[in-house]
Order: C-alpha cells, then sequence, then structure tokens
C-alpha cells in the first residue's frame, strides 16, 4: 500500500504546483494571449494592500489603460508589510521589467530598494503614496490632491456650519496623505474667522479608535458643532459616538474618502458630505506618465488629481448606490 | 560485504536527506516553467552586438549608441565602442540618459545633419528608441539594434538564485534554533516576534548611541544587545516551560505577545529610519567572492549547528530529552536545563534574525517577522524534524528553508496571485511532511529486508 501512495504523493505535490502556476494570474496576461502580440513593455505594480477598495479600483484601471497601450502588468501587494514589497521588487528586477510602480506600505524603508531599482536603471513611479526616502529617485508621483482635499472639507464644513461655530479634528499623524489633508483643513478653516477649530485629536483613520477620540471631544467640549474626520472608516466611527452622546443633528460630521460606505452614510444623512478620491484616475494617469516617458517627453515629478465634494444631493443621484440598493 | 554496507550508507543518506531529491525536483520543475528570452546586459550584449554588426552583409557606415546612465549600461557603451572602432566602423556619438535626454540629444544630431542610419542600444531601451524615433521624421529609416537575446531559466539566473537565498536567510537562522526546541520535545511561537523586537532594539540602541554618526563598533554592541535581550526573553521563556512546568505551547505563545507588545510600545508603532548607511553591510554587502554576508553567516550558523547536533554531548542529551523525557532524567541528563538551553538559543536565532532584517531594511520597525514563526515551523517540518520530537537533522532542516524558499520565489516568477499563492504553500507543505513520513517507512522496509 505504501508503494503506491509514495508517488502517488510525489505526483499530487508536482500537480499542485504545475496547477498553481497555471492558476489565476494576472489578468492582464490573458490579455495578452488573447491578443496573441509580445507586448511592448512589462510594468511591475506593487499595492498597499487589495483588500481595500481604493486599491482595487486603482489597479483595475491601471490593466485597463495598460491593455491600451499594449503594456503587459503585473500585479502584487504589499499587504501592509514594506518587506513583502521589497521582495516583490527584487523579483521584478530579476524579471527585468521596463517600470515599476508602487504604493509604498512605508514612505521612508521603500527607499533601499526603489534605490536598487534605479541601479538597475528601471524607473520607478509611485501612486498614492509618496517615497519620502532622499536617495530614492522616483520618476513620477500621482495622487489625489490632498491638500486641496482638505480645503474642499473645510469649505464643506463653513457651509455646513452656514460660517459660525466650532470644531474639531479627529485625524492620523503617521500617514503623509492625513497630514496633507489636515494641513489644507486649517488653511482653508483660517479664511472663516466665526469658525473656531479646537483641538486635533489622534483616530488613526481607524472607526473604533476615531469612536473613543469623538467621546473624548464631545465630553470636553460641550458646545462642539462639527467634526472633521481624515478618512470614511473615521467618520463613521465619529457618528457612532455623536449618536451615543444623543447629540445627533446638533453635531454635525465630514467625511473623506467617498468608499462605499462614505457614500452611503452620506445618502442617509449621517455624514454632511465626504470628500471624493478618483483612484482610478491615478491609476490611469500614472500609466500614462510610463507611456509620455517611453516616448521621450519630459514627465512632471509630481501629478495631483483634483478631490470634489460630494453631498447629499450628489449622494441621490449617484448610480454606483442605485445599484447597489 | 563491503557493497551491502555502502548500499546501507547510501540507504541511511537518502532516508535522512531525502528532501534532497524533492528540492532538486521543485528546482527542475521551475527551471523548466520559467525557461524565455533574457535580454543581454552590459559587456556580454556589447560583444555580442558588435560580432552582428561587424559580420553583416552591408556592415553599417556610422553607429550611435544610446544607453542609460547606470553601471551595466556605460560598461555596454564602452566596450561596443571599442569593438567597433577596433572593427573600424565609426562611432558617431554615444549618448547616455533618460529618454528625454536622449530626445533632446537627438533633435540635436538630426538638425546638425548628422545622418544617423544605425542606432545601437539596449534591449530595454530598443521599443523606447523606436517610439522616439516614429516622432521625428529624420530618423524613421534609421535601423534600430540590440543584442539578441538568448534562453534561460528566469530562476536559475545568478541574481535569482542570490534573491532566493538572501529571502530565506533569516527563516533559515532562526529555524536552527526552532529544530533544537523541536527536537528536545518543545515548540517555540514567539520567534515571530522577537524578530520585531530585536529589530526594534537595534534601532533604538543606534539611535541613541548616535543615530546617523554612531561608529561602526558602537552598532556592533547595539546588535548584541539587541540579540541579548532575545536571549533573556528565550531564557525566561524556557523557566516558565522547566520551573513552572508551563506548556511550551501556552508560554510561547503568551511571550509572542509580550514582545510584540514591547516592540509596539518602545517604537510607539512607527519605524526607526535614523540608522547610518553602513549598518546595511551586514543585510546587504557581500564579502566573499560575492556571497552575501548574510549567507556566510547562515552557513557558518548551520555548520556550527550541525556539529553541536551530532558530535557534542549537548547534542545528544537534545535528542534524548525529545526521545523519552522520562528516560532520559533517569539516566542522569539534567533534562531541565537542556530544554532551557534550546530555548536560549531559539530566542538568540530569533534576536540575530531581527538584526540581519533592520539591516536589510536599514531601520527597525514593530511589524517586522509578522507570521515568521509559521515559515519557520514548516521549514523544520518540511526538512524532516517530527514535531512530537527526539528525530531530526540540522541540515534537513536547511533543506526545508531552500524548499520553502524556491517554492515562494518559483510561484513569484510564474506570477501565481498572492492569494492563490498561501493556498499552494499550505498544501505543499502537508504533502511534503506526508511524503517524508511514507519514504522513510518504505526505505527502512527495503534496508532491513537485507
Amino acid at each position: 500500500m505504501n508503494r503506491f501512495l509514495l508517488p502517488l504523493i510525489g505526483a499530487c505535490l508536482l500537480g499542485l504546483l504545475v496547477l498553481g502556476g497555471c492558476g489565476p494570474s494576472s489578468g492582464a496576461k490573458d490579455e495578452r494571449e488573447q491578443g496573441g502580440k509580445t507586448p511592448e513593455a512589462v510594468i511591475g505594480v506593487s499595492v498597499l494592500t487589495l483588500t481595500n477598495p481604493f486599491f482595487r479600483d486603482l489597479a483595475d484601471a491601471m490593466k485597463d489603460e495598460a491593455a491600451r497601450h499594449n503594456y503587459e502588468l503585473i500585479v502584487t501587494s504589499g499587504e501592509l508589510l514594506v518587506a513583502n514589497q521589497k521582495d516583490q521588487i527584487n523579483d521584478f528586477i530579476v524579471k527585468k521589467v521596463n517600470a515599476i510602480v508602487l504604493c509604498p506600505c512605508d514612505s521612508k524603508a521603500i527607499g533601499t530598494s526603489i534605490v536598487k531599482a534605479n541601479k538597475a536603471g528601471i524607473p520607478v513611479f509611485t501612486a498614492d503614496i509618496a517615497s519620502t526616502a532622499q536617495e530614492a529617485e522616483v520618476v513620477c508621483h500621482v495622487a489625489s490632491d490632498n491638500l486641496g482635499g482638505g480645503r474642499e472639507a473645510a469649505k464643506a464644513v463653513i457651509e455646513m456650519l452656514s460660517g459660525k461655530g466650532k470644531v474639531v479634528v479627529i485625524d492620523r499623524a503617521e500617514v503623509e496623505s492625513a497630514m496633507l489633508r489636515v494641513q489644507g483643513f486649517k488653511e482653508q478653516l483660517a479664511k472663516a474667522p466665526d469658525i473656531e477649530l479646537l483641538g486635533i485629536l489622534p483616530g488613526y483613520g481607524d472607526k473604533k479608535q476615531s469612536f473613543t477620540a469623538a467621546e473624548d471631544a464631545l465630553q470636553s467640549h460641550p458646545d462642539l458643532d462639527g467634526i472633521f474626520g481624515i478618512n470614511d472608516p473615521a467618520a463613521l466611527g465619529i457618528v457612532a459616538a455623536v449618536e451615543k452622546a444623543g447629540k445627533a443633528g446638533r453635531v454635525q460630521v465630514v467625511g473623506f474618502d467617498a468608499m462605499p460606505e462614505g457614500r452611503i452614510g452620506v445618502k442617509d444623512g449621517k455624514l454632511y458630505a465626504t470628500i471624493v478620491q478618483y483612484p482610478d484616475q491615478i491609476g490611469r494617469k500614472t500609466i500614462d506618465a510610463i507611456a509620455r516617458y517611453r516616448a521621450g517627453e519630459e514627465v512632471e515629478p509630481k501629478i495631483l488629481i483634483p478631490c470634489t465634494i460630494y453631498r447629499k444631493a450628489d449622494a441621490d443621484i449617484d448610480p454606483t448606490l442605485a445599484a447597489s440598493q | 560485504m563491503s557493497t551491502s554496507r555502502s548500499i546501507s550508507t547510501v540507504s541511511r543518506f537518502f532516508a535522512n536527506y531525502g528532501m534532497l531529491g524533492v528540492l532538486a525536483l521543485l528546482c527542475l520543475y521551475y527551471s523548466w516553467a520559467t525557461l524565455k528570452l533574457q535580454p543581454r546586459l552590459g559587456a556580454d550584449a556589447a560583444s555580442a552586438l558588435a560580432r552582428e554588426l561587424v559580420n553583416a552583409p552591408e556592415p553599417p557606415s556610422g553607429v550611435l549608441i544610446v544607453a542609460k546612465d547606470h553601471a551595466d549600461d556605460i560598461q555596454f557603451a564602452d566596450r561596443l565602442a571599442a569593438e567597433l572602432q577596433a572593427a573600424d566602423i565609426a562611432v558617431v556619438e554615444k549618448i547616455h540618459g533618460e529618454p528625454p535626454a536622449v530626445r533632446k540629444a537627438l533633435e540635436r544630431l538630426v538638425a546638425a545633419g548628422n545622418l544617423v542610419d544605425c542606432i545601437a542600444t539596449t534591449e530595454d531601451y530598443r521599443s523606447i528608441i523606436s517610439n522616439i524615433s516614429k516622432r521625428m521624421p529624420r530618423l524613421t529609416n534609421s535601423q534600430i539594434t540590440a543584442a539578441e537575446s538568448y534562453w534561460w531559466p528566469t530562476f536559475l539566473l545568478a541574481e535569482n538564485l542570490l534573491n532566493v537565498a538572501n529571502q530565506i536567510v533569516v527563516i533559515a537562522i532562526i529555524a536552527v534554533g526552532m529544530t533544537m526546541v523541536i527536537i528536545a520535545g518543545g515548540i517555540d511561537l514567539s520567534v515571530g516576534s522577537l524578530v520585531a523586537l530585536s529589530a526594534v532594539v537595534t534601532g533604538t540602541l543606534i539611535v541613541a548611541a548616535g543615530g546617523l554618526e554612531a561608529p561602526p563598533v558602537a552598532m556592533f554592541f547595539c546588535s548584541l544587545a539587541a540579540i541579548a535581550t532575545c536571549a533573556a526573553v528565550g531564557t525566561f521563556s524556557g523557566i516558565m516551560i522547566t520551573v513552572f512546568r508551563i506548556p511550551p505551547f501556552i508560554a510561547t505563545l503568551a511571550m509572542m505577545q509580550v514582545a510584540s507588545g514591547l516592540a509596539y510600545t518602545i517604537s510607539r508603532g512607527g519605524s526607526i529610519y535614523q540608522l547610518p548607511a553602513s549598518f546595511t553591510w551586514l543585510g546587504r554587502e557581500s564579502s566573499l567572492l560575492g556571497i552575501p554576508n548574510t549567507v556566510v553567516l547562515m552557513l557558518l550558523i548551520y555548520a556550527l549547528a550541525h556539529l553541536i547536533m551530532s558530535r557534542t554531548r549537548l547534542g545528544r542529551y537534545i535528542y534524548a530529552v525529545g526521545g523519552n523525557r522520562q528516560a532520559a532524567r533517569l539516566s542522569g541528563i539534567r533534562t531541565n536545563w537542556v530544554v532551557l538551553v534550546t530555548f536560549v538559543i531559539s530566542g538568540t536565532m530569533a534576536g540575530l534574525g531581527g538584526v540581519i532584517e533592520a539591516s536589510v531594511l536599514k531601520s527597525g520597525g514593530p511589524t517586522y517577522g509578522l507570521m515568521y514563526e509559521l515559515y519557520v515551523i514548516a521549514a523544520v517540518v518540511v526538512g524532516g524534524t517530527s514535531l512530537a520530537g527526539g528525530e531530526g537533522k540540522i541540515l534537513g532542516t536547511l533543506i526545508g528553508a531552500f524548499i520553502i524558499a524556491v517554492i515562494r520565489n518559483g510561484m513569484n516568477l510564474t506570477e501565481v496571485e498572492n492569494y492563490t499563492q498561501k493556498i499552494v504553500l499550505g498544501l505543499v507543505i502537508l504533502g511534503a511532511v506526508l511524503l517524508d513520513m511514507l519514504r522513510k517507512r518504505t526505505w527502512r522496509g527495503l534496508v532491513t529486508e537485507d
């Protein structure tokens, strides 16, 4: 019995690997095989995480745009760990890809891997999250205009409070994009003399922690009128705190991101507004930048995609929400 | 008589290190699966291209060389220029730079009236130059050539094999300690968190010792201190297990949480960056024949561990304690000490792993080493060590670590999706262990039948 089981298991093992290799792989590869022509360039992509719809939309938009230029895309994800991205970049260098696109899991620690790609002569582009390592050379950084988005959020808050009231910000100090949003918010808010910024509390961009921070804010400032949460999970946590304190309607909330949760929050009236980011535009502009680079054009070091305010009126006519409900 | 003895030696070798066959099979499979056209680089590309141009039916009158400005491409341009000039073919100009600079240079040449009928470049730049020349009517008739590519498995490229070795170093080193712990009958789940703790402590101490200005001596002692911290945690776990008789699974599970919490507290949730560039000497440089320092370190540790386990008393005691604890104690072996020693070694190895991680990434962070205990235990088990204790080989663990590294690397090269990779890896570990168990029984059956 053992004699047959042994080679059988060995064969199964090998079969597993072959199947794993032939199984679902990056969509662009299938497209290339269908088209039957060799790709003009191979691009290695490593996003922050594929569990967040923001990055999924970004990656899908990139695949779409890449297919139009006849580029092959290899999409991987660091899943929040910079060590994974380091390995993925090493593999891209070995495969001699023609360009690398990164959403760094750690803006500083990614520097050493980008330098390695620079030495191998592979151009590096960053999307949404920048690299802040000084020795790393990045051809172009494409992201939402977080500074402008912060200003739009302030405009929404001013509108929400009719130009008068007290607000608090619940932020996430470690992430560059959140810092820019808060900066833009403060700049724009300074232009409204009757609105007072009482404080900035850390919410870590997380629903539960922002809930706790909001509870504290409501306790210490009973005359609070509005709160700005730097992303939608934070904003929804804040809404929960407001409802728990019985202040729904008295205290209004503005979020950021306009991911499905946030949009539904605005439609249901829980959030006054959220700020829309366009991950698909980020994806497209990145591939476009690569195409221009490969045609010998000068590419600007930063491309910023403007953000817009999303209010209840927008939610009512939003086709994506109607489809899910 | 000697033939049957040599047969039994060979049989014993295969019974003990049969996973070598699995490793060989995997390497063969991935060599086949990643076979593709590889572009030539540097001097090699230059010679091949020069040969092609010189031996063409109508050699070009003038050649324009275009390349990027990193080391390989500079070598390519220089070598090509030298060989062409030796064959009396004029080199119009050498252009080095990024695409925008190349385009400007081409426009300048064309405007000056130079005839550019042949552009020699690298495979990577070929399509870019083609794009640029399509936009410049004077260049549409130019011939753009690059050296011909050659067939070779991506898996077997020197840089890839180096990647495989580098990727597995930390797991392999920690697996040495884990092998000893498992053979002695225990298990250590805290190693992943100890990697994070070690990286964070190293980073914090180096920053305190001067940050970017810290001298190499200080960095060395900071690393030693971090390793000692992890050894201390290992000692603590060992005492919990031997003196207070807490099951190893629970004790190390608890320490895993404690160590991780400590790492996050010390680093306040963020990474520690202000480390000098020279700190990466261990993690990223190669001093011996181009072999990375980490790989040399790994091989030294394995050699040492193999000697300890096979030739010293401690080694024999570890096997005895794991095989039959009662019998070992009754034979006079101080079993508690032996078990404690294995946990101290495990902690030390995890600490060393953390220092290496920090060296590679030039920063220390509390998220390092996440889930490493799984890969380490997998390497140990795939290498033939039994989780029940009492048997296993250090060199088997090295093979197990390589098997896992080869599979992960191979799946990356064949572009298997992230999530599918996890499924495949889990099933392969299961299969490899089953294979090993059955193979041992079959080989022993064959040998004893003699």
